[in-house]
């Protein structure tokens, strides 16, 4: 005789990690999830689309997702995003708010419980068009690295990634263009652990859809020219191993700051400053990848 | 991979699988196609160095040096004429008047600033376009070290086009895309504007100078200083700017609603304009911010400038000297002692 798992009456599951909460919660008391994912998914009765943002520390997930959220609510490229619930727009709202005044957003916190979530649905001004309920956590690059170097260390993320409909994994083009191999060798890593997740055949590619995208390409301008001969010359690994085991994947290049400075704070610390905001290449892989689900 | 829903026995969710929309995909998303690039024609220059001069532009050369030039030389007088007629339509006078240079990061009422008088100077009315800037390639002027600092000769030979030959960044085999040759030119660093400007006579504007002309803060009784050469409210039909939605730049004598009083046209929008001036900044505790490398100030937002109040006539930003980046412009100044045509000498 099987039993079914005790759910406690007045629970329903967290979208992300299945673990049963209160109907009233406002957020996941396991992951942290915004509980209004699963009532807008069943108020929809459309499965809601995740794409995770991911890659290592300070390589600008914060502020690429916040940018890209502000664009798309400006109906950038014809495309129309509604924040579904206010704690939506908190993360473009930062991101906005401290790159108006000339600075970077703090480095998200590993604590799981400060994560800014985002849940847009999203369309294009076309006939018939397709809706698209965007769920896109924004995570602690520290918290990513913990997770690849030892799994289950933030089961959030695998839970993230293992619900995931696409994945835009950032790389940070400029460390990578003067040569140093960091960013190679944690971009391995981490689609390693990806194809760990995803792949359903170990010799076959994944179809999950991986857009890379090269942050900061500010610094090495010949990155826009051609994302790929770029990737495949200084992130070699990274190339190899998303040939081989992926199936749908493509290169970008990003950057959102026109010019960087440099100051120092009271401790001698030095701050960057971004001294005005060009966006460039922000709309492509999103739009890559909507055209791949 | 999809989600799925959850459903469960004894859970009150229910789950509709049978309204669950799955249309197709959104059509892909088409990368801009590499565009076609034609190269410019190259235009024939007359062998006669005054007709030449005339050809290419340098006005204000053929007028400073008008002495120089024999008395016999071809259609001498009315070259001459020439040129101070075509000063005369391609420049606008900026009145005297003052300006506040925002010294701190936080550029708002209040902040830190630095107060600048300007004289009266002539500014050209539009940016330099890329046929204009093609005049001083196809002269060689990537090889004329007069008009290049001695410190910079090292660097000559990293100002290539993509072709690996003279010329802006973005150019190949030393032309310009004739379907852009009324654009502004950009991939053009410091040292590049500077030596054109050089070339034809005339000088990069000081930073007060570009604000004078963007903000209009003349000397009256008035004291109105200007948001936007045409007011103090952003308007994104006159000006391009992210907002406005072009995504590349456009013609330079475009957007005639967003001109400054004396017809100035494009001060803010299209593409950043480089200044004569070092960008110097401090943080809010009066601590140095700087680049990299020697940094020049630049302003007046361009096609892709995110946030609004960075494109206004007070905004001020820099950019390394040597960057040759795809929004980066420039225009024309010089002072008002040398148009010989307007003092009647």
């Amino acid at each position: 005789m099987t039993t079914e798992p005790y759910s406690p009456p007045g629970t329903i599951p967290c979208l992300i990690c299945e673990s049963r909460n209160q109907r009233d919660a406002l957020t996941c008391s396991t992951c942290y999830a915004p509980m209004a994912l699963i009532h807008e998914a069943v108020a929809q009765e459309r499965d809601p689309c995740i794409i995770t943002v991911i890659g290592d520390s300070n390589v600008g997930k914060t502020v690429y997702l916040g940018v890209l959220l502000d664009m798309l609510s400006k109906r950038a490229n014809e495309f129309d995003a509604v924040p579904k619930g206010a704690y939506s727009v908190n993360l473009p709202h930062t991101v906005i708010s401290y790159l108006g005044s000339r600075r970077f957003p703090p480095k998200t916190a590993m604590e799981v419980d400060t994560w800014l979530w985002a849940y847009y649905q999203v369309s294009r001004r076309e006939e018939d068009p397709q809706i698209y309920d965007l769920v896109m956590p924004d995570m602690a690059g520290e918290a990513v690295a913990a997770e690849v170097a030892a799994p289950s260390t933030f089961t959030v993320i695998r839970s993230l990634l293992e619900k995931s409909s696409a994945a835009v994994v950032l790389v940070d083009a400029a460390l990578a263009g003067v040569g140093s191999p960091q960013p190679d060798f944690f971009a391995l890593k981490l689609m390693t652990y990806l194809d760990g997740i995803v792949s359903t055949n170990s010799r076959k590619r994944s179809k999950t859809p991986v857009a890379v995208v090269l942050s900061k390409a500010d610094y090495c301008p010949e990155c826009f020219d051609n994302p790929r001969a770029f990737a495949q010359t200084n992130l070699n690994r990274l190339w190899n191993i998303c040939e081989t085991r992926f199936e749908n994947f493509d290169f970008f290049a990003t950057s959102v700051v026109g010019s960087l400075a440099y100051g120092s704070d009271e401790d001698e610390n030095v701050i960057p400053y971004p001294l005005h905001v060009a966006p460039h290449g922000i709309l492509e892989p999103f739009e890559w990848v909507l055209s791949k689900l | 991979m999809s989600l799925k829903l959850f459903s469960r026995a004894d859970d009150k969710v229910r789950v509709h699988k049978s309204k669950r929309k799955r249309g197709r995909a959104a059509p892909p998303a088409l990368k801009p196609a590499q565009a076609e690039f034609t190269p410019a024609p190259a235009e024939p220059t007359d062998p006669d160095p005054l007709k030449r001069a005339f050809q290419q532009g340098r006005y204000s050369t053929i007028l400073r040096n008008e002495e120089q030039w024999p008395p016999d030389a071809p259609e001498r007088s009315e070259i001459i004429a020439g040129a101070a007629a075509q000063l005369e339509q391609g420049m606008a006078l900026v009145p005297a008047g003052s300006v506040c240079i925002y010294t701190t990061l936080t550029a708002q009422p209040g902040a830190p600033e630095q107060d600048e008088s300007v004289e009266p100077f002539l500014l050209d009315v539009h940016a330099v376009s890329n046929a204009r800037f093609q005049r001083f390639v196809d002269a060689g002027g990537y090889d004329e070290l007069e008009f290049w600092p001695e410190e910079i000769w090292p660097h000559l030979i990293e100002l290539k086009d993509v072709t690996g030959h003279p010329g802006p960044r973005y150019w190949r085999n030393s032309r310009h895309d004739a379907s852009r040759s009324d654009h502004p030119v950009v991939g053009v660093s410091w040292y590049e504007a500077q030596a054109y400007a050089l070339w034809i006579g005339q000088r990069l504007p000081t930073e007060a100078e570009w604000q004078m002309a963007a903000s209009w803060h003349i000397n009256s009784s008035a004291d109105l200083m200007r948001r936007f050469p045409w007011g103090d409210a952003m308007d994104r039909n006159r000006c391009n700017v992210w907002c406005s939605g072009k995504g590349t730049t456009v013609p330079v004598s475009e957007y005639p609603e967003g001109a400054a009083p004396n017809q100035v046209r494009q001060l803010v929008g299209n593409t950043w304009e480089w200044t004569d001036s070092e960008y110097q900044i401090l943080d809010d505790e009066q601590r140095p911010i700087v680049g990299e490398m020697p940094m020049h100030v630049i302003r007046g937002g361009a096609f892709d400038t995110y946030f609004e109040v960075q494109a206004t006539s007070h905004f001020r930003t820099g950019q390394i000297a040597l960057a040759r980046t795809y929004n980066t412009g420039f225009r024309c100044a010089m002072n008002l002692a040398d148009a010989k045509w307007i003092n009647g000498t």
